[in-house]
């Protein structure tokens, strides 16, 4: 088995994450973001589904939906810890990293223009609480 | 003048305009916090021309393993958080058996790397995720 580190080597059985910890709807903490405000996860096609909503000058704007790809919190676990996504808007992509740290989704952003406007890639981070109706 | 194209209000931070990504902090050698680490054992990141390149250093069975080098992407930073302005950086490390993308920033004085694998050699193991922190040296 190959390995570029040493925790990577593992017994392992193929299996697939299961992503249930991921489903929901999840808020931005941050009430004057001006970046994501939410985020629906779902389970789609054996795949799992963003939609993005984010804040925008005149409201929400609906990202609409995209594949993520899912990530166990080790080689040889089978629990999802997070997932990758990328959206293509033509002038420009974000690729958006996410992990679920204590409860919270941690969402990291970047956006990479592909325009002539001059603007510089960049990077965000944001946390995201999943909603729930318990109390 | 025409607006720029938009799909969330900090596109139009006018931030972005301004200098590029602030990557001094991030110069140097470091070293995990973590000396028991089966990860990540030291990270160097230094200037090549106009480009910025990572090299890793992975704990291997019988010494250290060294990723090959890479140019990353450099990134502006618009975090919030202690308003924070150092760059962060994406680079991806392509092993025939295994990807590694990263994102690489500071906070607070510490270097984390966020490491997410995906393994395409077909052995069972799970793609994942995993944050190690580093500390400069010297």
């Amino acid at each position: 088995m190959q390995f570029a580190q040493i925790s990577d080597r593992v017994e392992a059985t193929a299996r697939d994450v299961d992503s249930s910890s991921l489903v929901g709807a999840w808020i931005n903490s941050n009430l004057d973001t001006n970046s994501i405000a939410r985020v629906k996860i779902t389970n789609a096609d054996g795949g799992l589904q963003l939609e993005v909503f984010a804040m925008g000058p005149d409201g929400l704007i609906d990202w609409g939906p995209s594949k993520a790809q899912v990530f166990a919190g080790g080689p040889a676990s089978h629990a999802a810890a997070g997932f990758t996504c990328r959206y293509d808007f033509g002038f420009a992509e974000a690729r958006l990293q996410a992990m679920i740290m204590k409860g919270l989704l941690v969402l990291a952003q970047f956006h990479l223009f592909k325009d002539d406007s001059g603007r510089s890639d960049y990077f965000l981070r944001e946390y995201f609480a999943l909603s729930h109706d318990r109390f | 003048m025409t607006q720029a194209a938009f799909k969330q209000n900090s596109h139009l931070n006018p931030e972005l305009r301004e200098a590029g990504a602030n990557l001094q902090k991030l110069l140097g050698r470091w070293l995990n916090t973590n000396r028991d680490t089966r990860g990540i054992a030291e990270c160097t990141i230094a200037r090549d021309g106009d480009e910025v390149k990572v090299s890793i250093v992975g704990v291997g069975d019988d010494g250290p393993i060294a990723w090959p080098t890479v140019a990353a992407h450099s990134m502006a930073n618009l975090e919030e958080e202690a308003g924070q302005r150092t760059g962060a950086l994406m680079a991806t490390f392509d092993f025939e058996f295994m990807r590694a993308e990263t994102h690489i920033r500071i906070n607070k004085g510490v270097l984390v790397i966020v490491l997410f694998a995906t393994f395409l050699d077909g052995s069972g193991r799970s793609n994942y995720l995993n944050r190690e922190f580093f500390y400069a040296q010297g």
